[in-house]
Protein backbone atom coordinates (compact mmCIF):
# COMPACT_ATOMS: atom_id res chain seq x y z
CA UNK A 1 0.00 0.00 0.00
CA UNK A 2 1.20 3.44 -0.82
CA UNK A 3 2.04 5.75 1.92
CA UNK A 4 1.11 3.97 4.74
CA UNK A 5 1.99 6.60 7.15
CA UNK A 6 0.50 9.73 5.22
CA UNK A 7 -2.99 7.61 5.71
CA UNK A 8 -2.15 7.11 9.55
CA UNK A 9 -1.37 10.99 9.66
CA UNK A 10 -4.49 11.96 7.82
CA UNK A 11 -7.00 9.73 9.51
CA UNK A 12 -5.53 11.06 12.72
CA UNK A 13 -5.93 14.63 11.57
CA UNK A 14 -9.21 14.21 10.30
CA UNK A 15 -10.27 12.90 13.89
CA UNK A 16 -9.67 16.40 15.35
CA UNK A 17 -12.39 17.72 14.63
CA UNK A 18 -13.70 21.15 16.00
CA UNK A 19 -17.96 21.06 16.13
CA UNK A 20 -18.56 24.61 16.14
CA UNK A 21 -15.63 26.03 14.43
CA UNK A 22 -14.54 25.87 10.41
CA UNK A 23 -14.91 21.78 9.61
CA UNK A 24 -11.48 20.14 9.42
CA UNK A 25 -9.72 22.55 10.93
CA UNK A 26 -7.58 19.82 12.49
CA UNK A 27 -5.27 21.52 14.84
CA UNK A 28 -8.18 23.81 16.41
CA UNK A 29 -6.00 27.49 15.71
CA UNK A 30 -9.59 28.73 14.01
CA UNK A 31 -7.91 28.48 9.97
CA UNK A 32 -8.29 26.41 7.75
CA UNK A 33 -5.23 25.72 5.53
CA UNK A 34 -5.35 24.11 2.49
CA UNK A 35 -3.35 20.83 3.93
CA UNK A 36 -6.04 20.47 6.73
CA UNK A 37 -8.89 20.93 3.34
CA UNK A 38 -7.01 18.01 1.82
CA UNK A 39 -6.63 15.65 4.75
CA UNK A 40 -10.43 16.17 5.62
CA UNK A 41 -11.35 15.72 1.75
CA UNK A 42 -9.38 12.39 1.40
CA UNK A 43 -10.28 11.31 4.76
CA UNK A 44 -14.47 11.80 3.46
CA UNK A 45 -13.88 10.23 0.07
CA UNK A 46 -12.55 6.97 1.04
CA UNK A 47 -14.83 6.94 4.08
CA UNK A 48 -13.45 7.59 6.93
CA UNK A 49 -13.54 10.01 9.79
CA UNK A 50 -16.85 11.98 11.25
CA UNK A 51 -16.76 14.26 8.30
CA UNK A 52 -20.14 14.33 6.49
CA UNK A 53 -20.27 15.63 2.41
CA UNK A 54 -21.48 19.04 4.04
CA UNK A 55 -18.97 19.43 6.04
CA UNK A 56 -16.77 19.08 3.44
CA UNK A 57 -18.75 21.12 1.14
CA UNK A 58 -18.76 24.22 3.58
CA UNK A 59 -14.73 23.59 4.07
CA UNK A 60 -14.55 23.82 0.59
CA UNK A 61 -16.78 27.07 0.63
CA UNK A 62 -14.68 28.33 3.32
CA UNK A 63 -11.48 27.79 1.92
CA UNK A 64 -12.74 29.80 -1.23
CA UNK A 65 -14.47 32.52 0.10
CA UNK A 66 -12.91 33.39 3.48
CA UNK A 67 -9.40 32.32 2.82
CA UNK A 68 -10.30 29.59 5.20
CA UNK A 69 -10.66 31.84 8.38
CA UNK A 70 -13.93 32.76 10.16
CA UNK A 71 -15.41 35.99 9.27
CA UNK A 72 -16.38 38.85 11.91
CA UNK A 73 -19.04 40.75 10.99
CA UNK A 74 -21.22 43.78 12.29
CA UNK A 75 -24.81 43.89 11.69
CA UNK A 76 -26.90 47.62 12.16
CA UNK A 77 -27.60 46.53 15.40
CA UNK A 78 -23.71 46.93 16.18
CA UNK A 79 -23.89 43.18 17.57
CA UNK A 80 -20.63 41.31 15.86
CA UNK A 81 -21.15 37.54 14.74
CA UNK A 82 -18.34 35.39 14.04
CA UNK A 83 -19.21 33.01 10.87
CA UNK A 84 -17.44 29.88 10.20
CA UNK A 85 -19.62 28.52 8.20
CA UNK A 86 -21.49 29.74 4.97
CA UNK A 87 -25.58 29.92 5.67
CA UNK A 88 -27.09 27.23 3.99
CA UNK A 89 -30.97 27.32 5.91
CA UNK A 90 -32.10 30.66 6.22
CA UNK A 91 -35.19 32.29 7.51
CA UNK A 92 -36.22 36.00 6.35
CA UNK A 93 -38.43 38.16 8.64
CA UNK A 94 -37.62 41.31 6.24
CA UNK A 95 -38.68 41.64 2.62
CA UNK A 96 -36.19 44.03 1.87
CA UNK A 97 -33.20 41.60 3.36
CA UNK A 98 -34.74 38.45 1.31
CA UNK A 99 -34.44 41.00 -1.70
CA UNK A 100 -30.92 42.33 -1.00
CA UNK A 101 -30.24 38.53 -0.74
CA UNK A 102 -31.52 38.40 -4.31
CA UNK A 103 -29.66 41.36 -5.83
CA UNK A 104 -26.75 39.50 -4.83
CA UNK A 105 -27.58 36.24 -5.93
CA UNK A 106 -27.75 34.23 -2.94
CA UNK A 107 -29.00 31.05 -3.91
CA UNK A 108 -32.98 31.32 -3.41
CA UNK A 109 -33.40 27.64 -2.55
CA UNK A 110 -31.29 27.85 0.60
CA UNK A 111 -33.72 30.34 1.93
CA UNK A 112 -35.84 27.90 3.80
CA UNK A 113 -38.79 30.56 5.35
CA UNK A 114 -39.86 34.12 4.32
CA UNK A 115 -42.16 36.53 6.20
CA UNK A 116 -45.91 36.42 5.62
CA UNK A 117 -45.78 39.85 4.06
CA UNK A 118 -43.40 38.21 1.37
CA UNK A 119 -44.69 35.19 0.99
CA UNK A 120 -48.16 36.82 -0.31
CA UNK A 121 -45.74 39.22 -2.63
CA UNK A 122 -46.41 36.01 -4.75
CA UNK A 123 -45.30 38.56 -8.26
CA UNK A 124 -42.64 39.92 -6.66
CA UNK A 125 -40.92 37.01 -4.88
CA UNK A 126 -42.67 34.06 -6.96
CA UNK A 127 -40.14 31.64 -5.39
CA UNK A 128 -41.24 31.89 -2.27
CA UNK A 129 -44.82 30.83 -2.69
CA UNK A 130 -44.31 27.38 -1.70
CA UNK A 131 -42.16 28.35 0.94
CA UNK A 132 -42.67 28.10 4.40
CA UNK A 133 -44.58 31.10 5.72
CA UNK A 134 -43.74 32.15 9.32
CA UNK A 135 -45.37 34.76 10.19
CA UNK A 136 -44.88 38.51 10.37
CA UNK A 137 -41.94 39.65 12.52
CA UNK A 138 -44.79 41.16 14.99
CA UNK A 139 -45.73 37.64 15.23
CA UNK A 140 -43.80 34.70 14.74
CA UNK A 141 -44.68 31.33 14.12
CA UNK A 142 -41.77 30.73 16.43
CA UNK A 143 -43.06 26.58 16.57
CA UNK A 144 -42.59 26.66 12.80
CA UNK A 145 -39.24 28.06 12.89
CA UNK A 146 -37.89 25.71 15.21
CA UNK A 147 -39.02 22.80 13.31
CA UNK A 148 -37.42 24.01 9.99
CA UNK A 149 -33.63 24.20 11.78
CA UNK A 150 -32.57 27.36 10.14
CA UNK A 151 -29.00 27.83 10.75
CA UNK A 152 -29.60 31.85 10.20
CA UNK A 153 -32.34 34.17 10.41
CA UNK A 154 -32.48 37.86 9.32
CA UNK A 155 -34.41 40.36 11.24
CA UNK A 156 -34.73 44.20 11.11
CA UNK A 157 -32.18 46.31 12.55
CA UNK A 158 -33.36 49.22 14.09
CA UNK A 159 -37.88 48.77 13.84
CA UNK A 160 -39.77 47.58 16.31
CA UNK A 161 -36.22 46.72 18.62
CA UNK A 162 -37.90 45.62 21.16
CA UNK A 163 -39.78 42.79 19.47
CA UNK A 164 -36.93 41.83 17.13
CA UNK A 165 -34.74 41.21 20.76
CA UNK A 166 -37.33 39.18 21.74
CA UNK A 167 -37.66 37.00 18.74
CA UNK A 168 -33.68 36.56 18.32
CA UNK A 169 -33.39 35.70 22.40
CA UNK A 170 -36.10 33.03 21.82
CA UNK A 171 -34.31 31.90 18.38
CA UNK A 172 -30.81 31.91 20.53
CA UNK A 173 -32.77 29.52 23.07
CA UNK A 174 -33.74 27.37 21.21
CA UNK A 175 -31.32 26.84 18.11
CA UNK A 176 -27.81 26.66 19.54
CA UNK A 177 -25.19 28.01 17.02
CA UNK A 178 -27.87 29.76 15.08
CA UNK A 179 -27.01 33.35 13.42
CA UNK A 180 -28.93 35.94 13.99
CA UNK A 181 -27.96 38.87 11.22
CA UNK A 182 -29.87 41.94 11.98
CA UNK A 183 -30.41 44.95 8.93
CA UNK A 184 -32.78 47.51 7.67
CA UNK A 185 -31.77 47.47 4.14
CA UNK A 186 -34.25 50.47 3.69
CA UNK A 187 -32.22 53.40 4.67
CA UNK A 188 -30.28 55.14 2.33
CA UNK A 189 -27.13 55.66 5.33
CA UNK A 190 -26.98 52.39 5.56
CA UNK A 191 -27.41 50.52 2.58
CA UNK A 192 -24.35 50.16 0.94
CA UNK A 193 -22.70 49.30 3.83
CA UNK A 194 -25.29 46.39 4.37
CA UNK A 195 -25.30 45.13 0.76
CA UNK A 196 -21.39 44.73 1.72
CA UNK A 197 -22.04 42.86 4.63
CA UNK A 198 -24.54 40.82 3.51
CA UNK A 199 -22.32 39.82 0.56
CA UNK A 200 -19.49 38.76 2.27
CA UNK A 201 -21.32 36.26 4.45
CA UNK A 202 -23.24 34.96 1.62
CA UNK A 203 -19.71 34.99 -0.47
CA UNK A 204 -21.16 37.34 -3.54
CA UNK A 205 -18.35 40.01 -2.78
CA UNK A 206 -18.43 40.68 -6.71
CA UNK A 207 -21.89 40.57 -6.62
CA UNK A 208 -22.42 43.04 -3.79
CA UNK A 209 -19.77 45.19 -5.59
CA UNK A 210 -21.77 45.70 -8.73
CA UNK A 211 -24.78 46.21 -6.66
CA UNK A 212 -23.57 48.68 -4.41
CA UNK A 213 -22.24 50.27 -7.65
CA UNK A 214 -25.33 50.69 -9.58
CA UNK A 215 -27.16 51.67 -6.11
CA UNK A 216 -24.23 54.77 -5.49
CA UNK A 217 -24.52 55.27 -9.07
CA UNK A 218 -27.96 56.67 -8.79
CA UNK A 219 -27.78 58.20 -5.09
CA UNK A 220 -24.32 59.82 -5.54
CA UNK A 221 -25.97 61.75 -8.85
CA UNK A 222 -28.86 62.98 -7.00
CA UNK A 223 -26.74 63.63 -3.76
CA UNK A 224 -24.17 65.66 -5.75
CA UNK A 225 -26.79 67.44 -7.85
CA UNK A 226 -28.68 68.47 -4.77
CA UNK A 227 -25.75 69.38 -2.02
CA UNK A 228 -25.47 72.25 -3.45
CA UNK A 229 -29.07 73.64 -3.00
CA UNK A 230 -29.21 76.67 -0.48
CA UNK A 231 -32.15 75.27 1.91
CA UNK A 232 -33.92 78.52 1.42
CA UNK A 233 -34.47 77.61 -2.07
CA UNK A 234 -34.89 73.43 -1.82
CA UNK A 235 -38.45 72.88 -2.85
CA UNK A 236 -41.11 72.48 -0.13
CA UNK A 237 -42.61 69.38 -0.03
CA UNK A 238 -45.75 68.01 1.49
CA UNK A 239 -45.34 64.08 1.56
CA UNK A 240 -48.27 62.37 2.73
CA UNK A 241 -48.23 58.64 4.26
CA UNK A 242 -50.94 55.91 3.70
CA UNK A 243 -53.26 58.00 6.14
CA UNK A 244 -54.80 61.04 5.17
CA UNK A 245 -52.81 64.05 6.72
CA UNK A 246 -49.93 61.80 8.08
CA UNK A 247 -46.43 62.56 7.40
CA UNK A 248 -43.14 61.89 8.13
CA UNK A 249 -40.22 63.53 10.43
CA UNK A 250 -36.51 63.57 10.64
CA UNK A 251 -35.75 60.10 12.38
CA UNK A 252 -37.67 58.54 9.46
CA UNK A 253 -36.30 56.33 6.44
CA UNK A 254 -38.77 58.61 4.44
CA UNK A 255 -37.75 61.86 5.64
CA UNK A 256 -33.91 60.91 5.05
CA UNK A 257 -34.98 60.33 0.86
CA UNK A 258 -36.72 63.53 0.81
CA UNK A 259 -34.03 65.08 2.08
CA UNK A 260 -31.23 63.28 -0.87
CA UNK A 261 -33.83 64.40 -3.04
CA UNK A 262 -33.42 67.92 -1.86
CA UNK A 263 -36.46 68.52 -0.74
CA UNK A 264 -37.53 70.97 2.64
CA UNK A 265 -39.87 68.83 4.85
CA UNK A 266 -41.68 71.71 7.12
CA UNK A 267 -42.68 68.72 9.23
CA UNK A 268 -39.57 67.87 9.65
CA UNK A 269 -38.95 69.00 12.90
CA UNK A 270 -42.34 67.21 14.64
CA UNK A 271 -41.47 65.42 17.49
CA UNK A 272 -43.01 61.78 15.94
CA UNK A 273 -41.07 60.20 13.46
CA UNK A 274 -45.12 59.77 11.43
CA UNK A 275 -46.88 62.84 12.70
CA UNK A 276 -50.53 63.57 11.98
CA UNK A 277 -50.71 66.90 11.00
CA UNK A 278 -53.16 69.82 10.92
CA UNK A 279 -54.94 70.36 7.44
CA UNK A 280 -55.18 74.27 7.75
CA UNK A 281 -51.05 73.40 9.09
CA UNK A 282 -50.59 71.78 5.40
CA UNK A 283 -52.71 74.71 3.52
CA UNK A 284 -50.40 77.75 5.62
CA UNK A 285 -47.12 75.34 4.35
CA UNK A 286 -48.37 76.14 1.14
CA UNK A 287 -46.14 73.10 -0.52
CA UNK A 288 -44.59 73.86 -3.90
CA UNK A 289 -44.76 69.99 -4.61
CA UNK A 290 -47.51 67.21 -2.97
CA UNK A 291 -46.31 63.63 -2.59
CA UNK A 292 -48.79 61.37 -1.74
CA UNK A 293 -47.62 57.26 -0.56
CA UNK A 294 -50.07 54.52 -1.81
CA UNK A 295 -49.54 50.67 -1.72
CA UNK A 296 -50.49 49.74 1.65
CA UNK A 297 -51.10 46.06 2.05
CA UNK A 298 -51.39 44.79 -1.14
CA UNK A 299 -53.37 47.61 -2.10
CA UNK A 300 -54.10 49.02 -6.27
CA UNK A 301 -50.35 49.42 -8.22
CA UNK A 302 -46.66 48.43 -7.54
CA UNK A 303 -46.32 45.02 -8.50
CA UNK A 304 -49.57 43.65 -8.17
CA UNK A 305 -51.45 44.89 -11.21
CA UNK A 306 -51.33 47.62 -13.69
CA UNK A 307 -53.95 49.65 -11.75
CA UNK A 308 -52.71 53.38 -13.15
CA UNK A 309 -56.53 54.18 -12.87
CA UNK A 310 -56.31 53.81 -8.41
CA UNK A 311 -53.05 55.79 -8.53
CA UNK A 312 -55.26 58.69 -11.01
CA UNK A 313 -58.07 58.27 -8.41
CA UNK A 314 -55.95 59.01 -4.99
CA UNK A 315 -54.12 61.86 -6.70
CA UNK A 316 -58.13 63.51 -7.96
CA UNK A 317 -59.16 62.59 -4.48
CA UNK A 318 -56.22 65.18 -3.24
CA UNK A 319 -56.38 67.45 -5.09
CA UNK A 320 -59.94 68.01 -4.13
CA UNK A 321 -59.33 68.56 -0.53
CA UNK A 322 -61.00 71.94 0.87
CA UNK A 323 -58.71 74.61 0.35
CA UNK A 324 -56.27 72.42 -1.06
CA UNK A 325 -56.90 74.85 -4.97
CA UNK A 326 -54.65 77.59 -2.98
CA UNK A 327 -51.71 75.01 -3.05
CA UNK A 328 -48.69 76.27 -5.50
CA UNK A 329 -48.50 72.73 -5.69
CA UNK A 330 -51.93 72.06 -7.18
CA UNK A 331 -52.03 75.26 -8.73
CA UNK A 332 -48.69 74.02 -10.55
CA UNK A 333 -49.95 70.57 -11.12
CA UNK A 334 -47.37 69.36 -8.89
CA UNK A 335 -49.21 66.09 -7.24
CA UNK A 336 -47.70 63.08 -6.93
CA UNK A 337 -48.22 59.83 -6.06
CA UNK A 338 -46.23 56.73 -5.18
CA UNK A 339 -45.81 53.44 -4.71
CA UNK A 340 -44.00 52.33 -1.42
CA UNK A 341 -42.66 49.32 -3.32
CA UNK A 342 -40.22 51.54 -4.76
CA UNK A 343 -39.66 54.26 -2.13
CA UNK A 344 -40.12 52.38 1.36
CA UNK A 345 -37.82 49.86 1.23
CA UNK A 346 -34.87 48.29 -0.38
CA UNK A 347 -36.17 49.93 -3.70
CA UNK A 348 -35.90 53.54 -2.15
CA UNK A 349 -33.29 54.44 -4.44
CA UNK A 350 -35.37 54.52 -7.70
CA UNK A 351 -38.67 55.93 -5.90
CA UNK A 352 -35.69 58.65 -4.93
CA UNK A 353 -34.79 59.54 -7.96
CA UNK A 354 -38.33 59.83 -9.14
CA UNK A 355 -38.40 62.55 -6.05
CA UNK A 356 -35.77 64.70 -7.40
CA UNK A 357 -36.67 64.33 -10.82
CA UNK A 358 -40.38 65.64 -9.25
CA UNK A 359 -38.68 68.29 -6.83
CA UNK A 360 -35.97 69.60 -9.64
CA UNK A 361 -37.14 68.60 -13.54
CA UNK A 362 -34.38 71.57 -14.97
CA UNK A 363 -31.63 69.66 -12.62
CA UNK A 364 -32.27 65.93 -13.64
CA UNK A 365 -33.30 65.74 -17.20
CA UNK A 366 -30.47 63.33 -17.61
CA UNK A 367 -31.98 60.90 -14.57
CA UNK A 368 -34.32 58.06 -16.17
CA UNK A 369 -36.14 56.60 -12.78
CA UNK A 370 -38.18 54.00 -15.01
CA UNK A 371 -34.84 53.12 -16.89
CA UNK A 372 -33.00 52.37 -13.64
CA UNK A 373 -36.09 50.33 -12.22
CA UNK A 374 -36.45 48.13 -15.31
CA UNK A 375 -32.69 47.37 -15.14
CA UNK A 376 -32.83 46.84 -11.30
CA UNK A 377 -35.81 44.12 -11.98
CA UNK A 378 -34.06 42.58 -15.06
CA UNK A 379 -30.15 42.52 -13.90
CA UNK A 380 -30.30 42.34 -10.56
CA UNK A 381 -33.66 40.87 -9.18
CA UNK A 382 -33.61 38.41 -12.09
CA UNK A 383 -37.59 38.99 -12.87
CA UNK A 384 -39.11 39.12 -16.37
CA UNK A 385 -40.77 41.84 -15.67
CA UNK A 386 -42.08 44.76 -17.84
CA UNK A 387 -42.43 47.79 -16.85
CA UNK A 388 -43.75 49.45 -19.61
CA UNK A 389 -46.97 46.84 -19.71
CA UNK A 390 -46.63 45.98 -15.83
CA UNK A 391 -47.02 47.12 -12.23
CA UNK A 392 -47.95 50.55 -11.69
CA UNK A 393 -45.52 52.54 -9.25
CA UNK A 394 -45.99 56.52 -9.84
CA UNK A 395 -48.81 59.09 -11.33
CA UNK A 396 -48.12 60.58 -13.03
CA UNK B 1 -29.70 2.95 -47.04
CA UNK B 2 -30.44 1.09 -43.59
CA UNK B 3 -33.45 -0.99 -43.81
CA UNK B 4 -36.34 -0.36 -40.64
CA UNK B 5 -35.26 -2.75 -38.36
CA UNK B 6 -31.80 -2.45 -38.82
CA UNK B 7 -32.32 1.20 -38.48
CA UNK B 8 -34.10 0.53 -35.09
CA UNK B 9 -31.02 -1.50 -34.12
CA UNK B 10 -28.61 0.93 -34.84
CA UNK B 11 -30.20 3.57 -32.64
CA UNK B 12 -31.01 1.10 -30.05
CA UNK B 13 -27.90 0.44 -29.85
CA UNK B 14 -26.69 4.25 -30.17
CA UNK B 15 -29.33 4.71 -27.03
CA UNK B 16 -27.53 1.74 -25.30
CA UNK B 17 -23.85 3.91 -26.08
CA UNK B 18 -25.01 7.08 -25.03
CA UNK B 19 -27.40 6.33 -21.56
CA UNK B 20 -24.94 5.31 -19.48
CA UNK B 21 -23.00 8.39 -19.96
CA UNK B 22 -26.49 10.84 -19.43
CA UNK B 23 -27.53 9.19 -16.58
CA UNK B 24 -24.46 9.33 -14.81
CA UNK B 25 -23.65 12.94 -16.37
CA UNK B 26 -20.87 12.76 -15.32
CA UNK B 27 -18.37 15.93 -15.38
CA UNK B 28 -15.59 13.22 -15.15
CA UNK B 29 -15.06 10.59 -17.86
CA UNK B 30 -12.43 8.09 -17.49
CA UNK B 31 -9.98 6.24 -20.22
CA UNK B 32 -7.43 3.89 -20.34
CA UNK B 33 -4.16 3.52 -22.17
CA UNK B 34 -5.78 0.31 -23.36
CA UNK B 35 -9.06 -2.15 -21.30
CA UNK B 36 -6.81 -5.07 -22.09
CA UNK B 37 -3.24 -4.92 -20.45
CA UNK B 38 -1.08 -7.87 -20.47
CA UNK B 39 -0.49 -10.00 -17.55
CA UNK B 40 1.53 -7.64 -14.91
CA UNK B 41 1.20 -4.59 -17.59
CA UNK B 42 1.08 -1.31 -15.85
CA UNK B 43 -1.63 0.74 -17.76
CA UNK B 44 -2.56 4.21 -17.58
CA UNK B 45 -5.85 5.54 -16.63
CA UNK B 46 -6.85 9.17 -17.21
CA UNK B 47 -9.51 11.45 -15.50
CA UNK B 48 -10.66 14.50 -17.12
CA UNK B 49 -12.10 16.49 -15.07
CA UNK B 50 -14.47 19.25 -15.85
CA UNK B 51 -14.44 22.93 -14.32
CA UNK B 52 -14.02 22.11 -10.81
CA UNK B 53 -12.15 23.70 -8.24
CA UNK B 54 -12.31 22.25 -5.12
CA UNK B 55 -13.62 18.89 -5.07
CA UNK B 56 -12.29 15.24 -5.23
CA UNK B 57 -12.44 11.84 -6.96
CA UNK B 58 -12.65 7.97 -5.67
CA UNK B 59 -11.15 4.97 -8.15
CA UNK B 60 -11.98 1.75 -7.20
CA UNK B 61 -9.97 -1.16 -8.99
CA UNK B 62 -11.12 -4.62 -9.83
CA UNK B 63 -9.66 -7.34 -7.14
CA UNK B 64 -6.04 -8.09 -8.38
CA UNK B 65 -5.55 -4.70 -10.10
CA UNK B 66 -3.00 -2.80 -8.28
CA UNK B 67 -2.38 1.13 -8.12
CA UNK B 68 1.21 1.53 -9.77
CA UNK B 69 1.72 5.31 -9.42
CA UNK B 70 0.39 8.92 -10.01
CA UNK B 71 1.91 12.46 -10.40
CA UNK B 72 -0.77 13.32 -8.96
CA UNK B 73 0.71 14.81 -5.75
CA UNK B 74 1.48 12.98 -2.84
CA UNK B 75 -0.67 14.78 0.03
CA UNK B 76 -3.76 15.11 -2.46
CA UNK B 77 -4.00 10.92 -3.37
CA UNK B 78 -4.78 8.47 -0.92
CA UNK B 79 -5.07 4.83 -1.43
CA UNK B 80 -7.27 2.67 0.97
CA UNK B 81 -7.63 -1.15 -0.38
CA UNK B 82 -8.58 -0.96 -3.77
CA UNK B 83 -9.52 2.68 -3.60
CA UNK B 84 -7.50 5.44 -4.42
CA UNK B 85 -8.70 9.01 -3.53
CA UNK B 86 -7.36 12.20 -5.33
CA UNK B 87 -8.11 15.70 -4.19
CA UNK B 88 -8.96 17.96 -7.25
CA UNK B 89 -8.00 21.72 -7.05
CA UNK B 90 -8.82 22.70 -11.18
CA UNK B 91 -6.91 20.37 -12.75
CA UNK B 92 -8.18 19.37 -16.15
CA UNK B 93 -6.38 15.48 -16.02
CA UNK B 94 -5.55 13.49 -13.26
CA UNK B 95 -3.22 10.40 -14.42
CA UNK B 96 -2.51 7.04 -12.34
CA UNK B 97 -1.18 3.72 -13.41
CA UNK B 98 -2.91 0.43 -12.69
CA UNK B 99 -0.70 -2.72 -13.02
CA UNK B 100 -2.60 -5.45 -14.17
CA UNK B 101 -2.81 -9.08 -12.63
CA UNK B 102 -1.91 -12.04 -13.99
CA UNK B 103 -5.31 -12.65 -15.15
CA UNK B 104 -8.97 -11.39 -14.56
CA UNK B 105 -11.31 -8.94 -15.40
CA UNK B 106 -13.62 -6.28 -13.91
CA UNK B 107 -14.76 -2.88 -13.63
CA UNK B 108 -12.76 0.41 -13.16
CA UNK B 109 -15.64 2.42 -11.04
CA UNK B 110 -15.32 5.69 -9.47
CA UNK B 111 -16.88 8.53 -8.54
CA UNK B 112 -16.62 12.32 -7.93
CA UNK B 113 -17.81 14.87 -5.64
CA UNK B 114 -17.55 18.85 -6.52
CA UNK B 115 -17.50 20.41 -3.61
CA UNK B 116 -17.58 23.76 -4.14
CA UNK B 117 -20.65 23.53 -6.65
CA UNK B 118 -22.14 21.02 -4.52
CA UNK B 119 -22.67 17.88 -6.61
CA UNK B 120 -21.58 14.97 -6.79
CA UNK B 121 -22.22 11.79 -9.28
CA UNK B 122 -20.50 8.61 -10.62
CA UNK B 123 -18.08 8.16 -13.38
CA UNK B 124 -19.09 5.60 -16.17
CA UNK B 125 -17.37 2.64 -15.84
CA UNK B 126 -14.23 1.49 -17.34
CA UNK B 127 -14.22 -2.97 -17.97
CA UNK B 128 -10.24 -3.87 -18.60
CA UNK B 129 -9.44 -7.15 -18.72
CA UNK B 130 -5.94 -9.27 -18.98
CA UNK B 131 -5.22 -10.17 -22.68
CA UNK B 132 -9.05 -9.18 -23.15
CA UNK B 133 -9.93 -12.33 -21.43
CA UNK B 134 -13.33 -12.18 -19.22
CA UNK B 135 -12.21 -13.97 -15.70
CA UNK B 136 -15.68 -13.58 -13.07
CA UNK B 137 -13.42 -12.92 -10.11
CA UNK B 138 -10.05 -11.70 -11.53
CA UNK B 139 -6.93 -12.95 -9.20
CA UNK B 140 -3.69 -13.52 -9.30
CA UNK B 141 -3.30 -16.61 -10.94
CA UNK B 142 -1.30 -17.17 -14.42
CA UNK B 143 -2.61 -16.27 -18.01
CA UNK B 144 -2.60 -20.59 -18.67
CA UNK B 145 -4.85 -21.02 -16.02
CA UNK B 146 -7.56 -18.64 -17.44
CA UNK B 147 -10.37 -20.12 -19.88
CA UNK B 148 -11.40 -17.92 -22.52
CA UNK B 149 -14.77 -16.42 -21.69
CA UNK B 150 -17.85 -17.47 -23.38
CA UNK B 151 -19.20 -15.50 -26.17
CA UNK B 152 -22.62 -17.25 -25.41
CA UNK B 153 -23.85 -13.86 -23.25
CA UNK B 154 -22.69 -11.41 -25.91
CA UNK B 155 -24.17 -13.04 -28.61
CA UNK B 156 -27.31 -13.53 -26.69
CA UNK B 157 -27.90 -10.15 -26.05
CA UNK B 158 -27.24 -9.09 -29.63
CA UNK B 159 -29.25 -11.91 -31.19
CA UNK B 160 -32.33 -10.57 -28.31
CA UNK B 161 -31.90 -6.96 -29.94
CA UNK B 162 -32.41 -7.81 -33.01
CA UNK B 163 -35.55 -9.87 -32.02
CA UNK B 164 -36.59 -6.96 -29.72
CA UNK B 165 -36.59 -4.83 -33.24
CA UNK B 166 -38.10 -6.90 -35.52
CA UNK B 167 -40.60 -7.59 -33.02
CA UNK B 168 -41.32 -3.95 -32.75
CA UNK B 169 -41.23 -3.75 -36.48
CA UNK B 170 -44.01 -6.00 -37.35
CA UNK B 171 -46.38 -4.46 -34.85
CA UNK B 172 -46.50 -1.59 -36.78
Amino acid sequence: MKRPLLVIALLLIAAAVSATGIPGDADGNGILDEHEYRAAALTYLVGEGDLTRTDIQDAAWVLTHWDGRPLEITDSTGQTLTLTRPLRRVVTFSGEALETLRSLGFDMDKIVAVDKYSHEKTTFFPECAEKANVGSWLSPDMERILTLKPDAVFLYATITTATCDEIQQKLEAGIPGIRVLRFDCFKPATYPDEIRTIAAATGCEDRGDEFVAFYTSVMDRIRTETAGIPDDEKTRVYFEYWTDYKTFAAGSGYNEKLGIAGGYNPFGGESAEYPEIDPEAVIVSNPEVIVKLTGQQLAAGGYVGRDIAALEATRSAIIKRPGWTRLAGVDDDRVHVIHSDILGGAQHFIGTAYLAKWFYPDRFTDLDPNAIHQRYLTEFQGLDFNLAAEGAFVYP
Amino acid sequence: MMRPSANRLFYLALLLMILPAVAYGAPVTRSLSTAEPGAGEVFTVSLSVGDMPLGGVVETLPGGYTFAGTEHPDDRTLIQGQMIAFTVADEAVITYSVKAPASGSGDIVGVWEDFAAEAHGKIVPSHVAVDGVEVPEAGGSPPTDVQAASPLPLLTAIAGLFLAAHHRGGRR
